[in-house]
């Protein structure tokens, strides 16, 4: 194993292929569109009785349903699949990130009677998902909380870096189901219209869904097969608070560790960063710790956003969705703005705007995601 | 060169460290819930409240650390990071979490249970007491998990994004959690290289007799 790596060295790994689906609907542009309208796309949901709940709103994909044979990730990746699988070869190695995957099997189990709560094994989708992007590895599953597939992407990109593989298949999901709507409303972590992210009036996380995957390949094998590049993962670091299970650092230590990590993986300093995609959920110690740790890394002042205004808080999704978002953004050569910014919190003033900014000269981008149990991740990408 | 400096294990009857070969008995004396004051050492706050995955993943952690040594206190937090498998994902915690949200009349759930949903809290909790700030995540396959999170493990250390890691798996009633770190001058006492114990973790085995097989490598380390 080890001589494969010295024989190997220091691959770059490239994205050649990525798509979404979101609330705002299939496809990067629908999510790259819709953010740069500065409308959300969270608005009142009927898929379960939110009654009892701290919120009615979510940003739920259109024509989704709970169905009797199916589930919502599933429905997802259809969808997300049925014109992408012919670019995926089958010697794809494949990550499935996510936190609560086919939940809504185990909430049918419960609710009326039928499948096995079973049903609702991670493995289970990971298999499902093998078959549908025909790939023949059996595939592995990370679960990170909310930062689940920036941790998948790290890992595929250290696979094809050290030469343990030359292609790699990214996916990720999450859905929005009774299940997690009930746990954050008794976390009381809901936002009771939409998520503002780093507002000074933000009150809380607004919950989203997505199905996401990219395609990770050594530059030599990409270039080998003649494919569109559409960036690089440059560099990523991991971390985690060790300080409480749900609520985030008030140091930010974990989260600066990352970014630190991030940067000398990248062999950049904080002066090669162009803009931050921000975790930013728009509950009030998220927000404010992710905002310690930018102060503290970067000595001046960076553009920052966060689309989970936009599309709520996808949760094991999140990572991939805003990395691609990131490397859009590196194209078009603008820093999206943040959807239901009205007034920036003291310490974001000059960092976040509700308008679109344009991009400097710089050609990398930091992309922040943090989780329950402490978790936090960077990613630099180029 | 990457090397297995200490494996922690726990079943339904013992606990043990292999590097240091130390294998105890329990059951008819403490039981599964009293080993709490043996196995840390320093008070785990809150330890009741964690669901029994957690609470056999942060046994084993405590033995894994032991074994190789690592010392750790309150006040101490380290770049090690951990990362954990089982069969199951969560699905033990999400049935206890669901049924209570059903038995409250579908209004609120208790939100310490909604917390253990997700696979990577166990994790989480051994971060938070043994002071883990290295990367922390749960990671599983359909087969050979215990296999996977090794040479993932690995794969993380020898591209130094942290200094030493744990990776294990944790059943129904057992958990065992390795050790990893990268060859170190200062210290030579090590149970066997990542190498050695990725060809054993090959076979597949139950951990009784994991447990055997890598206690025979100490054994013929000290002959």
């Amino acid at each position: 194993m080890e001589g494969r790596r010295v024989s190997q060295e220091m691959k770059k790994a490239v994205v050649v292929s990525c798509d979404m689906v979101t609330a705002f609907g299939a496809g990067t542009d629908a999510l790259w569109n819709g953010i740069r309208s500065g409308g959300t796309a969270i608005s009142k949901i009927d898929r379960f009785n939110t009654k009892a709940f701290q919120s009615d709103n979510a940003a739920v994909i259109n024509g989704l349903k709970y169905l009797k044979n199916d589930s919502l990730v599933m429905q997802m990746f259809r969808l997300l699949l049925k014109d992408n699988s012919a670019s995926i070869p089958e010697d794809a190695k494949l990550i499935l990130a996510t936190t609560k995957g086919e939940i809504d099997l185990l909430e049918k189990k419960f609710l009326t009677g039928r499948g096995d709560a079973s049903d609702s094994n991670p493995h289970k989708l990971l298999k499902k998902i093998s078959a549908l992007a025909g790939v023949k590895d059996s595939g592995m599953i990370i679960s990170a909380a909310c930062a689940s597939s920036s941790t998948a992407l790290a890992r595929a990109a250290s696979m094809i870096r050290s030469g343990y593989g030359d292609c790699v298949l990214v996916t990720a999901c999450d859905s929005v189901t009774e299940f997690v709507y009930a746990g954050f409303s008794s976390l009381m972590a809901l936002e009771k219209f939409a998520a503002k992210p780093f507002d000074k009036k933000r009150s809380g996380l607004s919950l989203g869904e997505a199905a996401v995957y990219a395609l990770l390949m050594s530059d030599a094998r990409a270039k080998r097969e003649k494919r569109n590049i559409i960036g690089e993962i440059a560099g990523w670091g991991m971390s985690d608070d060790a300080n409480h299970m749900t609520g985030p650092s008030r140091t930010s230590d974990g989260l600066i560790m990352a970014v630190k990590k991030a940067l000398r993986s990248a062999g950049a300093d904080e002066g090669g960063i162009g803009f931050i995609s921000a975790h930013g959920t728009g509950t009030v110690y998220n927000d404010a710790m992710e905002m310690r740790a930018f102060h503290a890394v970067f000595k001046n002042k960076l553009p920052v956003y966060s689309v989970k205004g936009a599309i709520g808080h996808t949760l094991g999704a999140a990572g991939l969705v805003e990395t691609i978002t990131a490397l859009r953004a590196l194209k078009e050569k603008v820093v999206p703005l943040t959807v239901n910014l009205k007034a920036a919190d003291d310490d974001a003033h000059g960092w976040v705007s509700n308008k679109q900014r344009a991009l400097s000269n710089k050609k990398m981008a930091l992309i922040t995601n943090a989780g329950f149990s402490g978790i936090n991740t960077a990613l630099v990408v180029k | 060169m990457i090397n297995i400096y200490g494996i922690g294990w726990i079943d339904a009857k013992e606990y043990g460290c292999i590097a240091k070969g130390t294998r105890v008995a329990f059951e008819g004396d403490t039981g599964f819930g009293g080993l709490s004051k043996k196995v840390f050492s320093h008070p785990f706050k809150y330890f009741g409240r964690l669901d029994r995955i957690s609470k056999l993943t942060c046994y084993a952690i405590a033995l894994a650390l032991k074994d190789a040594g690592i010392d750790y206190s309150p006040e101490l937090k380290q770049d090690i990071g951990a990362i954990g498998a089982n069969d199951s994902g969560s699905l033990q915690a999400d049935i206890d979490y669901f049924k209570d949200y059903l038995d409250c009349g579908r209004t609120l759930a208790r939100g310490n249970l909604f917390i253990y949903t997700l696979p990577s809290s166990p994790l989480g909790e051994a971060a938070i007491h043994f002071g883990l700030q290295g990367p922390v995540f749960f990671s599983s396959a359909p087969k050979k998990s215990l296999l996977k999170v090794i040479t993932t493990a690995s794969e993380m250390l020898l591209s130094e994004e942290t200094t030493a890691m744990f990776a294990g798996m944790t059943g129904e009633n057992e958990a065992v959690y390795f050790t990893l770190m990268r060859d170190n001058a200062a210290n030579k006492d090590f149970l066997c290289d990542a190498d050695k114990a990725r060809a054993i973790l090959s076979r597949d085995m139950p951990q009784d007799k994991l447990v055997k097989e890598f206690s025979s490598l100490r054994k013929g380390r000290d002959q």
